[in-house]
């Protein structure tokens, strides 16, 4: 059984947010919602700036509060290690949109469910990469099996030093983060 | 530092903003029906102290609970994204998920405090169900009351908690995610179901009971709303900045402040006015001005604790992880 993960190298998004337009195309994710996002974060005083680029998605913890909080067991985790949500249990109570500490989740306008990336699972059963990562025009983001020692993503994991979002939460993310820049000073 | 971020979600960013006063006024009624189960259960199971009239006195607090936990599911359904799916609350559990819980606990309760509210009828005043069937149901049930008081007496407990525990297993919400926000709750469903029972019973000798009960109660949630500041304000950045909102006077954080200033002024006049009750009138002539300021303290009660679950529901959608 694979483990899916996903590592985004932050040194190669140039913030293009082609990935955005791809999983709505994908996905037909309503015009208000957004499954994935990029955040742009400026940091310190003209003319000495930088910006970190990352984009932000769904991180199909290993520990998903999200899927413990389902009253009706509608969102669940999947052997593979993708949480995915089933429309027809949902109630569009909310509870995993609370517990989201990632704010991942929003309820569809037209049907009321909650809904979020699925990493694109139809496309992995045709043996294609997620929409995100397969329009990514940088590389900088890279899908694979964790259970795969020779997989990109497990090779990436092993020779970078990353990090996980809200490491402290303790939700064990399966999005990985190479940083572009070094700790802020 | 300066974000800007393409891809947001209007419900997520730049707050959560998920569930509105229809949650907080669920709270507040399941609250108030579980402290009316609770100690109108403590009256019911006694075998001595009260006589049997004043005994009597506490059954409409009990006839009208599960009245009160319908409309509050009422108010569930209003605000459910799929409120004809709710069926699914019933067609599986889910032993980590509070709310499965919640779904589960109040479904039994309605029934089971409907039950305890015909037994607590006394036969005197059966004439109020108005139903042959019901009357007659209730002099079945009159003989197990004390069996059902136990029962409803836990029922109560679990409704007053679980509220709070629902809220606080939220680790993304840094104001819910207090081990004393359910202690509080519970300590606000006691006082709030005290307040209603002392507004809707006749006998005075039952309002001036509960008033004595409600001093104790009105203190305990004073103490614990100042402790629950305090627990957040001593631990992680995140969780101190969840209260800033309550103790910050911009115009935008206006409710939050005011809410406070509310509770700080509703919770202690409620406490005094019940206070001057009993040292003025600790024997049985009341006179009427003593039976209004009661139920004007009750109201206060009330009212606190509607804002507690308001500025609660609200403020904790304000407050993330950072």
């Amino acid at each position: 059984m694979p483990g899916y993960a996903m590592v985004i190298d932050q040194r190669r998004c140039v913030g293009c947010m082609a990935c955005i337009v791809a999983c709505k195309t994908q996905n037909g994710v309503p015009p208000e919602c957004f499954r994935t996002r990029v955040v742009e974060e400026v940091d310190g005083v003209f003319p000495d700036l930088r910006m970190e680029l990352r984009p932000e998605l769904c991180n199909h913890c290993d520990s998903p509060t999200c899927v413990q909080n389902c009253p009706t067991g509608a969102s669940y985790k999947r052997d593979d290690g993708i949480v995915l949500v089933n429309r027809m249990r949902c109630v569009g109570c909310k509870a995993c949109i609370a517990a989201c500490p990632y704010g991942a989740r929003y309820i569809d306008p037209d049907h009321g469910y909650a809904d979020k990336c699925t990493f694109c699972f139809e496309r992995l059963e045709e043996g294609e990469e997620p929409a995100c990562v397969s329009t990514c025009t940088g590389r900088a983001r890279i899908f694979g099996d964790l259970e795969d020692p020779e997989s990109e993503v497990s090779r990436l994991l092993r020779g970078y030093a990353s990090y996980v979002l809200l490491a402290g939460a303790g939700t064990k993310p399966r999005v990985h983060y190479i940083r572009k820049f070094g700790k802020p000073e | 530092m300066e974000t800007s971020i393409t891809g947001v979600n209007a419900i997520a960013y730049p707050y959560l903003h998920i569930w509105d006063w229809r949650i907080a006024t669920y709270l507040f009624l399941s609250g108030v029906t579980a402290g009316i189960l609770v100690l109108s259960a403590v009256i019911n199971f006694r075998r001595s102290g009260f006589t049997h009239s004043e005994a009597a006195c506490c059954y409409m607090g009990p006839l009208m609970a599960p009245f009160i936990l319908a409309l509050g599911m009422l108010f569930i359904l209003l605000d459910l994204g799929r409120p004809f799916n709710s069926f699914w609350f019933y067609l599986s559990f889910q032993p980590a998920s509070p709310m499965s819980w919640g779904a589960w606990g109040v479904g039994i309760i309605i029934p089971v405090s409907f039950i305890y509210g015909l037994a607590a009828v006394p036969e005197d005043k059966r004439g109020i169900l108005r139903l042959w069937r019901l009357i007659a149901l209730s002099a079945r049930l009159r003989p197990h009351l004390r069996k059902l008081a136990g029962t409803n007496f836990g029922l109560g407990i679990f409704l007053g908690i679980y509220t709070g525990v629902l809220l606080s297993s939220f680790i993304a919400r840094p104001l819910w995610n207090s081990p004393v926000l359910p202690v509080l709750f519970m300590a606000s469903a006691l006082s709030t179901g005290a307040a209603v029972i002392i507004i809707v019973s006749r006998d005075r000798a039952i309002k001036l009971f509960f008033t004595k009960v409600d001093i104790w109660l009105i203190f305990a949630e004073i103490l614990i709303l100042a402790l629950f500041f305090y627990g957040h304000y001593v631990s992680t950045e995140a969780s101190r900045a969840s209260i800033m909102p309550f103790f910050d006077y911009r115009s935008e954080f206006f409710p939050y402040w005011m809410a406070i200033f509310l509770l700080a002024i509703l919770l202690p006049v409620a406490l005094v006015l019940e206070l001057v009750d009993i040292r003025e009138d600790a024997h049985k002539d009341m006179s009427f001005l003593t039976v209004l300021r009661m139920d004007l303290s009750a109201s206060m009660v009330l009212l606190g604790g509607f804002i507690v679950r308001l500025a609660v529901i609200y403020a904790g959608q304000l407050s993330r992880l950072t």
